[in-house]
């Protein structure tokens, strides 16, 4: 089973705000471990780093199947990934180049949020860590439209 | 020190129905609380109310989880219930998980972190789920109690009321210095008896206020923990002791054998065998209730609503219609597993709800056949707190209850509850020329004076019909057995008691 287009879509649009957010004057992380770690620290603090650590190995395991480029990548015990440079992203700001490793893995984990959580959960808990524009149109994860 | 001189401790809404009455009003604001009980007694769901009810993004709620139940486990799972707002995260209630801080530090680096947290949020609510699995580590150079003794102090001084969440058995609550700390200890108990689980909660300690004491039927349903307190949550409504009206049965002579109707606010049983037409009575007197304008409740455990007002249109009763007005309300309880203050919670509610005047419960039998078996033993118990709390703010309640027959003996009631009630009305059968008839006789009226006499009735499709005169020529006739005398048969009216009081 592939992550869902509304999952892609939702991860596509956080991948395309941190590209976004590049700021010209500091090296800047790739967009996709921005999002990562955003992630990371949201969800860290409520369901611990080991919480985090096994939600984030499991996104990995099931995206590795669909994107087999993925297997240089790790989660380590502190729930950070490892190995996400090795892998050639595309993503540039403004084009719709986004590497199909990083949106699968980030649709992995807002997927197994969703699925453990449920939807108005894991929104409530995005909206905290990227501004509502983001989500601007969204009423689900789904994508439906307002 | 005057009143006003008094600081005034605000109570906080609990977001458990029933708890802010068993708290004395709500709970106090800054307290420092310990919600104790076994796994799976509701301890967790109940913190989780009280942050839902309380939260706000100006005054969040901090919500710390140590080790035990995933984090994201017990949101799934909790988020089940309908108090749960997933909007009210993180905004306004906040999950931080310590785990990894009690795995790798000591106690004195948990408090360091909450500390912190603390004083970034400055929450109106603290919750430490659960701060018993903190005790991992014998050689911490922090114990438990000083731990609780510190975050207390701290907790109060940031203006934060908390919540401490752990597991204990009921034997660790004596001597346990750790609850000295608490301002309120609540208990949470679950017990098995004999196919059903019980639920108690027992306050055990809450400073500076009055608690209901003793222990509280609760449950968790869709809603969460619902409580019910002892007292039903009357405690709080102001008494309107009746105003010493006789409510009509709209059975004419029947009125006239109560010296003009039912004291208002009395508590009746009516008692018989099956057949008698205790149902049917205790119709007429709803259906006339809601004719006289009287909002009323039957409470019926032996056959559905639908039935029931069914057998009542036939007898010419409308209850359909005073249904459909909101006049009247026939509960049907009859789950699986009822305990009696959650029955009487309901029966309440109802009454409450569209202000009903006249109560009938059909029957006692029926209601202790729903109970779960571990309540049977509090029946009469939880009825006369009942029966006490409702007559107290005016409402008349008729109770129906089925006795065995006999030819030696003339039983009122097979609970022994005759004690509660104000007046009995007793029906029964007799065998007269070939014929069981049926016969009726007020046996008390503790609120004045009634007929001494022994009335025959028939139900028709009028409903009970008093028959005649009194029966003056048969001896005996409360047996059931009577035998004929020579005297003539009476022309008299019904004579009225002076107030003799019989034995029940």
């Amino acid at each position: 089973m592939t992550a869902t287009p509304g999952m892609r879509d939702l991860a596509h649009r956080l991948l395309i705000y941190e590209a976004g957010a590049d700021n010209a004057s500091e090296p800047m992380e790739p967009p996709a471990l921005r999002v990562y770690e955003k992630l990371r620290l949201s969800l860290g603090e409520f369901v611990g780093v080991a919480g985090f650590q096994s939600l984030a190995s499991r996104a990995l395991t099931l995206s590795r199947a669909e994107v087999p480029s993925l297997r240089a990548a790790r989660v380590a015990a502190d729930g950070s990934l490892q190995g996400l440079g090795n892998i050639e992203t595309q993503f540039e700001m403004g084009k719709d180049l986004a590497g199909d490793g990083e949106i699968v893995l980030i649709a992995r984990m807002l997927g197994l949020l969703r699925l453990f959580l449920g939807e108005a959960l894991t929104l409530s808990l995005l909206r905290n860590a990227w501004p509502g524009e983001v989500f601007d149109g969204r009423n689900s994860v789904h994508g439906r439209k307002a | 020190m005057s009143t006003q001189d008094k600081v005034q401790i605000n109570k906080l809404p609990t977001g458990v129905p029933g708890l802010d009455e068993i708290v004395g009003g709500g709970l106090p604001e800054f307290s420092f609380n310990i919600i104790a009980g076994a796994p799976g007694s509701g301890k967790t769901t109940l913190a989780h109310q009280f942050v839902f009810a309380n939260a706000t993004p100006e005054r969040p709620a901090l919500y710390f989880t140590v080790l035990g139940e995933s984090t994201i486990k017990m949101l799934r799972y909790q988020q089940q219930y309908t108090f749960f707002d997933p909007s009210k995260l993180p905004g306004s209630i906040r999950f931080i998980n310590l785990s990894q801080v009690v795995l790798e530090k000591d106690l004195g680096a948990v408090l360091d972190q909450i500390t912190k947290e603390v004083e970034k949020a400055s929450p109106s609510v603290v919750v430490v789920d659960s701060f018993r699995t903190m005790v991992r580590k014998p050689e911490s150079d922090m114990d438990l109690q000083s731990f609780i003794q510190r975050l207390a102090l701290f907790l109060a001084s940031w203006q934060a009321t908390t919540f401490l969440i752990g597991e204990y058995a009921e034997e660790e609550l004596r001597d346990n210095p750790i609850f000295t700390v608490a301002d309120g200890l609540f208990w949470l108990r679950q017990t098995a008896e004999r196919n059903s689980i019980v639920r108690k909660l027992q306050v055990i300690k809450l400073r500076g206020q009055d608690s209901v004491p003793g222990l509280h039927t609760f449950r968790i349903t869709d809603a969460g923990v619902q409580a019910f307190s002892r007292t039903f949550g009357l405690t709080a409504h102001k008494r309107n002791p009746p105003g010493g009206r006789r409510l009509s049965f709209g059975i004419a002579e029947l009125d006239k054998m109560l010296d003009g109707g039912v004291p208002e606010g009395d508590s009746i049983l009516v008692a018989g065998s099956s057949g008698t037409g205790k149902s049917v009575l205790a119709t007429q007197f709803i259906a006339e209730g809601t004719r006289q304008g009287e909002p009323g409740i039957i409470a019926v455990f032996e056959e559905r609503p639908e039935a029931y007002a069914l057998r009542a249109s036939n007898l010419g009763l409308d209850l359909e219609t005073p249904q459909k007005d909101g006049k009247l309300t026939i509960l049907y309880l009859r789950p699986l597993d009822l305990s009696v203050d959650e029955t009487m919670q309901s029966i309440l509610d109802a009454v409450q709800k569209i202000g009903a005047k006249r109560l009938v419960i059909d029957s006692l039998a029926g209601f202790e056949m729903a109970l779960s078996p571990g309540f049977r033993a509090d029946f009469r118990e939880s009825l006369y707190r009942m029966i006490f709390a409702l007559t107290a703010i005016g409402v008349t309640i008729l109770s129906t209850v089925e006795v065995d027959e006999s030819f030696t003996e003339f039983p009122f009631s097979t609970y022994s509850i005759s004690f509660l009630c104000d007046d009995i009305i007793r029906m029964r059968y007799v065998s007269i020329d070939g014929q069981l008839r049926k016969i009726m006789v007020v046996i008390k009226m503790r609120g004045g004076n009634h007929a001494k006499d022994i009335r025959e009735y028939e139900i028709t499709s009028k409903g009970v019909v008093i028959l005649g005169k009194r029966l003056t020529n048969f001896q005996a006739l409360i047996s059931g057995v009577p035998v004929h005398s020579d005297r003539p048969g009476s022309t008299e009216e019904p004579a009225l008691d002076t107030g003799i009081e019989h034995k029940t």
